[in-house]
This record gives C-alpha cells, sequence and structure tokens, in this order.
C-alpha cells in the first residue's frame, strides 16, 4: 500500500497555523496536568516571557521574510526603547510632563525613538541597495550595514547613559487571581497586549492592501513592481513594523521586569532568531509559536536544570533544525517562499 | 568519426507541477550534424536544454551522448562525458577576467596534475590556448579585463568560445545571436561551421531563421513541448505542422504564407 | 629608557594582535571568496584555542605539536560540519553557522574538562616572531590558493553556482575544502592567541567576535586575497589612531561600516582594481580593431 497520499495529507495538515496554535496547546496542556499548580505557574511566567521572544521573533521573521534580511538592529531597537524611556523619565518627570502615567508616556517616546531608527536604518541600507552584478555574498549587504548600525546605536547609548542596569519604576504592582494563580498585573497585561499586537499584524497582512503587498514582495521579489506594488514605499512599512514590534517588546520587557540595560537586547535577540528558527523561517505564525515555546522552554529548564545548560543545549538543537527541517516546526506557513 | 549519434533522446517528459513542458520528445543527432531547435516562445526549447544538460532532472525517458546514458549523471558529469552548452541570457562569471572565464572552461580537461597544483599564471601553454581561442573567434578585448564591463556582443562570443574549451562531442548553443548584428552574425556563423569541420557536432536554438539557414542543414521543431518537425532546414517552412504553430492554423489558410521568424 | 621598552611592547602587542587577527580574517575569507557567508568564526577559533590550551596544560605538549594539532582539530571539525550545514545557502547558512558558533561557545562554558566560565591557563609561551611567521605562512598559502585552478573554481562558485557546475566544477566538494581550510585556519588563529595571551576564556569567543571578524573580511573585500590584508589592517590600526573617544570610536567605526556598505559594498580592494594597479594599462578596444 502506497503511503504517499496519507504523507502528503500529514504534510497539509502540519503546513496550517491552526496546527500550530493546536500543538502548543496540547503540550501545554499535558504539561499542566501531569505538572500540577507549580508547573503552572512556570508555564503562565514562560508564555509572558515567550509573548516577548514571539514578538521579536516575529519581527526578524517578518523582514528575512519579506526582503531576505537579517536585521541585527532589532535587539538594538528592544534596548533603545527601554534605555530613552529611562533616560527620559530619570527624574520621575518626562519632558517636563509628571504624574502617575508619566513612565507610559516614557515608554510611547521610547517606541517611537525604536521607529525612527528603524526608518533611519532602512535608509542607509535598503534605499541603497542596487543589484549589482551579484554574487553569492550580496546578501549580506544590508546584513553587514545592519551590524555598523548596531555598533553606532548600542554605543551612542553607553555614551549618554553609561553601562549599568538601571531601575524603571511602575507604579501599579497589583496581583490578579487567575484559575488560582497568582499573576502580576504587568505580565498579564503585557501577554494581553502581545497578542494583540500579534493579531493586528496578523490582520494586516491579510486584509489590508499593503499587507497584500508585502505579501507579494516576499513572494516573488523580482517581479513585485510588475505587478503594481511600489516597493519604494512599501518597503519602509516593514521597518515601521519592525520598530513597533521590537519597540513595544522592550516596553514590555521594562514594565515586567522594572530595569533596563544598553546590553537587554542581547539575550533577548538571541532567543527570539531561536525561536524564529524554531518556527520556520519567514513564517509569522511559527515566529509565534516559537516565541512561546522558547519562552516555557525557559522556565521550565531554569525550574529543573538551573541556568547554564539552556545555550548549547537550545543552539544544538537549533543547527539541527535548520540542516534537517529548515521550514522549521511548522512547515511552509512562510510568508513567500524559501527564500535563499 | 564516431557511429554512434552525438545525442539520442527518446521519450523525455518533464512536468513543472500541472504543466507539461517535455511531452515526449525523442530525436537524434547524428555526429558531425548542425542541427537547429526551434519554435515559437514558450514552446520549451530552453527547457529542453536544460534537461539535457541536466539542470533540471527527466520525469521519464532517456538521454544517449555518443552511445553513454546521461539521464542520471549530475551536470558536470555530463561535462566530463563530452557536453557543453550556453546560456539564452549570458552566464560568464562577472568577477573573473575573460582568460580566466575561458580557463575556466578548461576545468574538466585539464587533469594534470600541473594544471591542477600550479597557479594559473604559470600554466603558459593553457592560457596561450584560451588567449589563441579568442583570437579565431574574432574577440579583441585585453584577456585580463573583467567580464563584466564588455559589450554584450562580445560576451556572447566568448561564453562559446569558453564552451568550446572543454573540447565536447556536442555542443548547445542557447541564441547564440541573440543581440548580435550583422556583421557579428556572419562572423559567428563562419566560426561556428569552421569548427565544426573537427567533428564536432552542434545543437543550436535561434529565432534568426537567416542564420539557421546559413549555418544548419537539420532543424527540430517545438511546440508546447512536443517535437511537430524533425528534418532539413530547408523543408521546415514548408511543413504544414510547423506553419500552424507559428501562424495559428486560420491564418495558414488565409495568408498560406511564410512562418514568422 | 623605560619608555622606550614601554613602546615597543606596546607596538609587539599591537603587531601580536594584528597577526592572529590576520588569519583569522582568512579564515572567514577562503570560505567567503567561494561564496559562504561563516558567522561563527569564533567558535572555530575557540576549537582551536582549547585544543592547543587543553594539549598544552593538561597533556604537557611542546607548542610544535600542539598548534599543528589544534589545526588540524579545527580543520576536521570544520570538514565533517561541512556536509550538513553547506546543504544550506544564504540567510539560511548565515544562521547555520551562527548557531555553530553559539553552540561551541554554550559547550564550552559549562564544560569543566575545559575549565568552564573559568578559563584555562596555557603554560606553553609563544612570541610575536611566531605569529608573525605564521600570519606570512597564511597569507601566502591563501595567495597561492586563490591563484590556482581550486581557487579560480572557488571565485566561480560565488559568481555563478548553477553556471560553474554546467562548467563541470565539482560544487560540493569545492565548498567543503573551502570551509574546511577556513575551520583550519581559524583554528589555527585560535592556538596562536592561547599560546601567546596565555589564557582561553568562554566569554571571550562570543558572537560579537565572529561579527568583529566577519565585518574585517566583507569590508575588505571577499574578490581577492588582498582583502583580508587591508580589512585587518583597517580593523585593527584604526581603532588605534582613533584613540580619542573611546565608546567614539566604535560609533565612528560603525558609521564607516555603513557608508562603506553604501558606498562600495564589494569591499576595499576588489579584483578590478588590482587590474589596474599591476597590470598595463589595457589598450581600448576601438584602439586595437584600428591598429589591426
Amino acid at each position: 500500500m502506497s503511503l504517499a497520499a496519507p504523507r502528503a495529507f500529514v504534510r497539509t495538515i502540519l503546513d496550517r497555523p491552526s496546527t500550530a496554535v493546536l500543538v502548543v496547546v496540547i503540550a501545554l496542556g499535558i504539561g499542566i496536568a501531569v505538572g500540577g499548580p507549580v508547573i503552572v505557574r512556570q508555564i503562565a511566567a514562560g508564555l509572558m516571557l515567550g509573548s516577548i521572544y514571539m514578538m521579536m521573533a516575529v519581527a526578524f521573521t517578518l523582514t528575512i521574510g519579506v526582503l531576505n534580511f537579517l536585521n541585527f538592529t532589532i535587539p538594538t531597537l528592544f534596548m533603545l526603547t527601554g534605555m530613552v524611556a529611562w533616560g527620559l523619565s530619570a527624574n520621575g518627570t518626562v519632558v517636563g510632563f509628571a504624574g502617575p502615567w508619566a513612565w507610559l508616556a516614557a515608554l510611547g517616546l521610547g517606541i517611537l525613538v525604536a521607529v525612527v531608527a528603524s526608518l533611519v536604518v532602512e535608509r542607509f541600507t535598503f534605499r541603497y541597495l542596487k543589484v549589482r552584478h551579484g554574487d553569492a555574498t550580496e546578501h549580506a549587504i544590508p546584513l553587514v550595514s545592519s551590524l555598523g548600525f548596531l555598533l553606532i546605536f548600542e554605543h551612542l547609548v553607553l555614551i549618554a547613559m553609561g553601562s549599568d542596569s538601571q531601575r524603571f519604576a511602575v507604579p501599579f504592582k497589583s496581583d490578579v487571581h487567575v484559575f488560582g494563580m497568582v499573576l502580576g498585573l504587568p505580565q498579564l497585561a503585557s501577554f494581553i497586549a502581545a497578542v494583540a499586537v500579534v493579531a493586528c499584524l496578523s490582520a494586516i497582512l491579510k486584509r489590508t492592501k499593503t499587507g497584500r503587498a508585502l505579501r507579494t514582495i516576499a513572494e516573488s521579489p523580482d517581479t513585485a513592481s510588475l505587478l503594481g506594488v511600489e516597493v519604494g514605499r512599501i518597503v519602509p512599512v516593514v521597518f515601521i513594523l519592525t520598530g513597533l514590534l521590537a519597540g513595544i517588546a522592550g516596553a514590555l520587557f521594562t514594565v515586567n521586569y522594572g530595569t533596563v540595560s544598553p546590553f537587554m537586547g542581547d539575550n533577548v535577540g538571541n532567543k527570539a532568531i531561536a525561536a524564529m528558527v524554531l518556527g520556520g523561517i519567514g513564517s509569522i505564525w511559527g515566529a509565534i509559536a516559537g516565541g512561546l515555546l522558547v519562552g516555557v522552554a525557559e522556565t521550565l529548564s531554569i525550574h529543573f536544570f538551573g541556568g547554564d545548560s539552556v545555550q548549547m543545549v537550545v543552539w544544538g538543537l537549533l543547527l539541527g533544525i535548520i540542516i534537517l527541517r529548515p521550514k522549521g516546526l511548522f512547515g511552509a506557513a512562510s510568508i513567500g517562499k524559501g527564500k535563499m | 568519426m564516431d557511429a554512434d549519434p552525438a545525442l539520442v533522446v527518446s521519450g523525455v517528459m518533464k512536468r513543472f507541477g500541472g504543466l507539461t513542458v517535455a511531452d515526449d520528445i525523442s530525436f537524434a543527432v547524428p555526429a558531425g550534424t548542425r542541427m537547429a531547435l526551434i519554435g515559437p516562445n514558450g514552446a520549451g526549447k530552453s527547457t529542453l536544454f536544460n534537461l539535457i544538460s541536466g539542470v533540471y532532472p527527466l520525469d521519464g525517458g532517456t538521454l544517449l551522448l555518443a552511445g553513454r546514458r546521461i539521464e542520471s549523471l549530475p551536470q558536470r558529469l555530463r561535462v566530463r562525458a563530452g557536453l557543453a552548452r550556453s546560456f539564452q541570457n549570458i552566464r560568464l562569471m562577472p568577477h573573473l577576467s575573460v582568460v580566466e572565464n575561458i580557463m575556466l572552461g578548461q576545468h574538466t580537461i585539464a587533469s594534470g596534475l600541473g594544471a591542477q597544483m600550479l597557479p594559473l599564471s604559470w600554466q603558459r601553454g593553457w592560457r596561450q590556448l584560451a588567449e589563441q581561442s579568442l583570437h579565431d573567434a574574432g574577440i579583441d578585448v585585453d584577456p585580463d579585463a573583467e567580464v563584466s564591463g564588455l559589450p554584450y556582443g562580445v560576451r556572447k562570443k566568448i561564453e562559446v568560445v569558453r564552451a568550446l574549451m572543454s573540447r565536447p562531442r556536442l555542443l548547445m548553443l542557447d541564441e547564440p545571436a541573440a543581440g548580435l548584428n550583422a556583421r557579428e552574425t556572419a562572423e559567428l556563423s563562419t566560426f561556428l561551421k569552421s569548427v565544426s569541420r573537427d567533428g564536432l557536432t552542434l545543437l543550436v536554438v535561434e529565432h534568426d531563421m537567416a542564420f539557421v539557414h546559413d549555418l544548419c542543414e537539420r532543424t527540430l521543431v517545438l511546440n508546447f513541448g512536443r517535437l511537430i518537425y524533425q528534418g532539413p532546414t530547408d523543408a521546415v517552412q514548408d511543413d504544414e505542422l510547423v506553419r500552424a504553430a507559428y501562424l495559428g492554423s486560420r491564418r495558414v489558410a488565409a495568408t498560406g504564407g511564410r512562418p514568422a521568424a | 629608557m623605560a619608555e622606550a621598552a614601554a613602546m615597543s611592547g606596546y607596538l609587539s602587542g599591537t603587531l601580536a594582535i594584528l597577526c592572529i587577527n590576520l588569519i583569522f580574517a582568512y579564515g572567514i575569507f577562503v570560505p567567503a571568496a567561494a561564496g559562504q557567508i561563516n558567522l561563527g568564526g569564533a567558535g572555530f577559533q575557540a576549537i582551536g584555542a582549547y585544543a592547543a590550551a587543553a594539549l598544552s596544560s593538561l597533556a604537557g605538549l611542546p607548542v610544535a605539536y600542539t598548534i599543528p594539532a589544534a589545526m588540524l582539530i579545527a580543520g576536521a571539525i570544520g570538514f565533517l560540519i561541512s556536509f550538513p550545514v553547506l546543504r544550506t545557502r544564504g540567510v539560511y547558512l548565515v544562521l547555520a553557522t551562527f548557531a555553530f558558533g553559539e553552540m561551541i561557545a554554550g559547550f564550552l562554558l559549562r564544560s569543566e574538562f575545559f575549565g568552564g566560565a573559568i578559563g584555562m591557563v596555557v603554560p606553553a609561551h609563544i612570541e610575536l616572531p611566531v605569529l608573525a611567521l605564521s600570519a606570512v605562512a597564511v597569507t601566502v598559502a591563501t595567495f597561492y590558493l586563490l591563484a590556482t585552478r581550486l581557487g579560480l573554481a572557488m571565485r566561480a562558485i560565488n559568481d555563478d553556482e548553477a553556471a560553474a557546475a554546467v562548467m563541470g566544477v565539482n560544487v560540493r566538494a569545492v565548498q567543503v575544502t573551502a570551509f574546511t581550510i577556513g575551520a583550519a585556519f581559524a583554528g589555527l588563529s585560535g592556538a596562536l592567541y592561547a599560546h601567546n595571551f596565555s589564557f582561553v576564556e568562554a566569554q571571550y569567543f562570543n558572537s560579537l567576535l565572529s561579527i568583529y571578524v566577519l565585518l574585517f573580511v566583507l569590508i575588505g573585500g571577499t574578490q581577492t586575497a588582498w582583502g583580508p590584508l587591508f580589512g585587518s589592517l583597517f580593523f585593527t590600526l584604526l581603532p588605534e589612531l582613533l584613540r580619542i573617544g573611546g565608546a567614539w570610536r566604535y560609533v565612528i567605526f560603525g558609521a564607516a561600516i555603513v557608508l562603506m556598505m553604501v558606498v562600495r559594498p564589494e569591499g576595499i580592494v576588489t579584483r578590478a582594481l588590482v587590474h589596474r594597479l599591476f597590470r598595463r594599462p589595457a589598450i581600448p578596444a576601438a584602439e586595437m580593431a584600428h591598429g589591426r
């Protein structure tokens, strides 16, 4: 009996975003059933941590999917939001604006700075990218530019604000009781916010003209302009979205942990890349699932094994995935075709 | 001359998704012949070249190169078996010089230890061979100039010379005259005739019918992935199927005219 | 007197770093010349450094053994890893090599055998002459490699992999060779670093190091073997020249990188530049036609 048909069927199932969601939910359900209330708390904490990774992973995957560009400034934009917010509110006021919501205004401005910085990156990378006599290393040109910007932004922050971690006070610290668990309000709020942002993004990609244009560029970069897409006007949109995603992630992280530092982007950035690869490079749903999984995996493994073993195992796993199943766990739900 | 035909294509099939781009194609190219492959745009000519040279695997059928089965060989081994080709959209290495591109073509035959281990600049003999071939083809440029800066017509000729370097049995050229002016086209025709005198078999995709008539004694006509004619070039225009393919059957009756070149 | 000694100490220190960086750069250059971006260079340097450190401190072997052995080990690992990794291309290859580098760093950090976070002391010491000699040898070897048909095949693959295959080049074999040689050179740089610095720690071989060396190479230029020379000089000397600044130096660095990618992304040294500098000027085609 031939296995071709059933295998193809399984593959189509695996490639659908709803499957990704279902897998995550089932895995968590099993974990909760087996582990009891302690595990539930770890998983909840993991989901909230993961919601931050998820947003960063989506930023990475969107940029690679549409522009074939591995954007190393994303963790820096994340860091900029937090540090700028701190810098603006160091005296308890924000540019003269005081009051109980000053911290929110500070974060808002931080996000704005991240978006502006992202557009600066766009101006000096993609604006000048012409197809020269392409060779195999040509795709690295914007990558190298982004590394240059990483150096610029990070060191400007170091100069302006020093290298220490700083506290960022968020006035409310109340707890919320959900399903018999005690969760911090900031954590819960940030999880909800992250889900909302990503849901919005998904809607934008599916329903708006801009979203369709983005998907067209992702699928056929060479013929996109022939198909009526104004590439020059759409590309900045990717960078704006990137700035928003990284900025909001940075804001949520700041609210959750109450500290910022010039190096806060590094660790989160690495995990976001890991999440992206896990979920499938170029796949938004994959980045969502990957981010949440990485968050939960991190809290659980710290709970059981302690912090150190994580790096080697995660990266080894990632290497394996890139080689064996580059589409990641959730298959070809990519924005564009497998980009080489 | 070999008794075997240079190329025997039997029952070749290829599908991309739902589209059949090669539909049971069979023909033979006798050794030493110059054969043209023509057909309307989208007929599958370049695809057939890609199937023969190994860019795409076959979905069915066999390929014999001078009597040897090649359809399961990777590209580089087909080259070693005596196949060489040029491309419709010129695929020279833009960052290599002219002579380096030509010497790259020598890759399969420069197998001696000296050729492999010594720097290129010490390989006088190989370099001279390359420069001589450039001269024979009427190409007068600085051999060390980077290829990317040269005019289109010159690059097209360089690609042909590069393909010849591997001393192939069968040379497949994909629109070698496209973009050349009348003088360059005539030079190319003369050059190809002189090269094929040594027993080289040519298979040429072309749209320029004057060039085809001048160079190739036999012609294949492809339409929608099917071979609709193989025979002498002189008789191509009189063939019903060919005229229908180029003009559409309604117009054959109306004009009774020649197919568009 | 003391000033002169301090000055020459400073100079020899800088030259030592330059030699090690140069060899490391060639280790990234060789695969890059064949079209492969390796963002895990620090991983291979770490392999060489720790192999040399372990052989020297745990097995007590002299430098004449540890350095070649370290180079071989790094090359062997590069060879093994190249088979799966080189099935990927483009961004995927960058991420795969990046993951490899992080994996190695993570492994070394928690490995008790290799000293973990504390690091390892390297008893045998080497001075500048050995470093300089090695740097010269690697430079000459790379120039030689690129001048052979293998080098030509590598450059052809970088330009157009599919067309190179049509010329009969065994693309896979050439790519694996380039990657392996690169890994060996990077491992050599690590071994030399270990014996010169006399201490190795895992935190040093991080992603930032991989990024720096890749920047050297891409900005120097991957078309000719002159690239890493200029890249290393640019990156090792420029910070020294821009001694005003501290953190500002990196800002200017970063800005220089962005500018380079806008103005001259193919790198400082291109094949065309070398051609123009070292050859007699070409007779324009029009004149040649008339001259016939």
